[in-house]
């Protein structure tokens, strides 16, 4: 995962379980908690909530921070839908590298089988 | 037309109001496999597809397949492609191979599917941005005349998925570009099935997220949020669609 990645680079220590919405790790990332609610809010088509959500990160970083962050939560609105639509799996060294991540977060348990 | 993104309610980065443009433009134009009409049908009902009761059922169900009964419809595409629209909208993170194997029983072209599944998707990504800055929806685009050529792509193989795909060493010279700096993923080969969609849809993502995802920190590359914030905003959003690839 590249927000993992990301903190080595830059010498922080991210709680990963924050991107399941599991933890107070969030406010490990600059402005988590807006970044979260309006992640949620587009992600859910939340029109109330994505009013309040842009309203305070663009506040808290700019018009440019806002349309960034909604940029990236478009795109991945694509990314997740085409991987699981033509069923693509982890490469084996991303699998291999982040194995300790998927356990720390448990996502094995969310495979959902191949003919659910 | 005029462009929908000519007059946002808020500054956009001059290559990410290209890229949106450009996209919404070819939205309306013939495809490889599909007319622009066709696309723009697949358009309206990926639209139609987040107010259909069947798909909110469903999403609350143990399983999608516990719940039976029809779609609610723009009723401008083929039976068959609701089901590949709707669940792509609305439930991707439980597609299965019985679902993709399913559309090509019911008669789709496997080509047609990919270029459904990336119409349907861009649709998607273009009205969350949309919403996301505060701005509706755009109007789809008229669309373009003429046929697509459907021509099917000799050098794709069955997987590294479900879905036949062009490896970076089978890649014919005009498109050996798209993999060019190493960029291998397999969410990368996807679509390549359809090649020049698939061109269409990354140029708009590269445009929302980064060109090379393998950039460690963001030297050289406008952007008003950092790194991990984009990677915060990107695992957040996977792991709310239920995608954990």
């Amino acid at each position: 995962m590249r927000l993992r990645v990301s903190g080595q680079d830059t010498g922080n220590d991210y709680d990963l379980r924050a991107v399941t919405g599991e933890a107070g790790g969030i406010a490990d990332v600059n402005h988590g908690e807006l970044m979260n609610a309006f992640t949620e809010a587009i992600c859910t088509r939340d029109l109330a909530a994505m009013a309040a959500a842009r309203q305070g990160i663009t506040s808290a970083m700019g018009e440019r921070g806002m349309v960034d962050a909604a940029a990236v939560i478009a795109a991945f609105n694509a990314y997740p839908r085409i991987a699981d639509a033509t069923g693509i799996p982890l490469e084996d060294a991303k699998a291999e590298a982040t194995e300790g991540m998927r356990a720390e977060l448990d996502l094995d348990r969310l495979d959902t089988g191949p003919d659910e | 037309m005029t462009s929908p993104f000519a007059n946002p309610p808020v500054d956009l980065r001059d290559d990410l109001s290209v890229a949106l443009d450009r996209a919404w433009a070819r939205l309306g134009e013939p495809g490889s496999w599909l007319n622009g009409e066709q696309r723009l049908a697949v358009a309206a009902e990926a639209r139609q597809a987040w107010h259909c009761d069947l798909c909110d059922q469903r999403k609350a169900a143990l399983s999608p397949y516990a719940v039976m009964g029809a779609h609610d419809l723009s009723g401008a595409v083929p039976g068959a492609w609701v089901e590949v629209i709707h669940r792509v909208v609305t439930d991707s993170g439980r597609l299965s191979e019985r679902w993709y194997r399913q559309a090509l029983t019911d008669g789709v072209v496997e080509d047609e599917l990919i270029e459904i599944i990336s119409v349907a998707v861009l649709t998607t990504t273009v009205d969350a941005f949309a919403l996301g800055i505060g701005m509706a929806p755009p109007a789809l685009p008229e669309a373009l005349p003429g046929e697509p050529a459907r021509v099917h792509a000799p050098e794709a193989k069955p997987g590294p998925g479900w879905a036949a795909t062009i490896a970076p060493a089978d890649a014919p010279a005009d498109f050996a570009d798209f993999y060019a700096n190493g960029s291998h993923f397999f969410i990368r080969r996807a679509l390549t099935l359809v090649p020049a969609e698939t061109r269409r849809i990354w140029d708009l993502l590269n445009a929302m997220y980064l060109p090379d995802p393998r950039v460690h920190e963001l030297d050289g590359i406008e952007r008003a949020i950092d790194r991990a914030q984009m990677e915060f905003l990107a695992a957040r959003a996977s792991a709310l669609l239920g995608c954990y690839y």
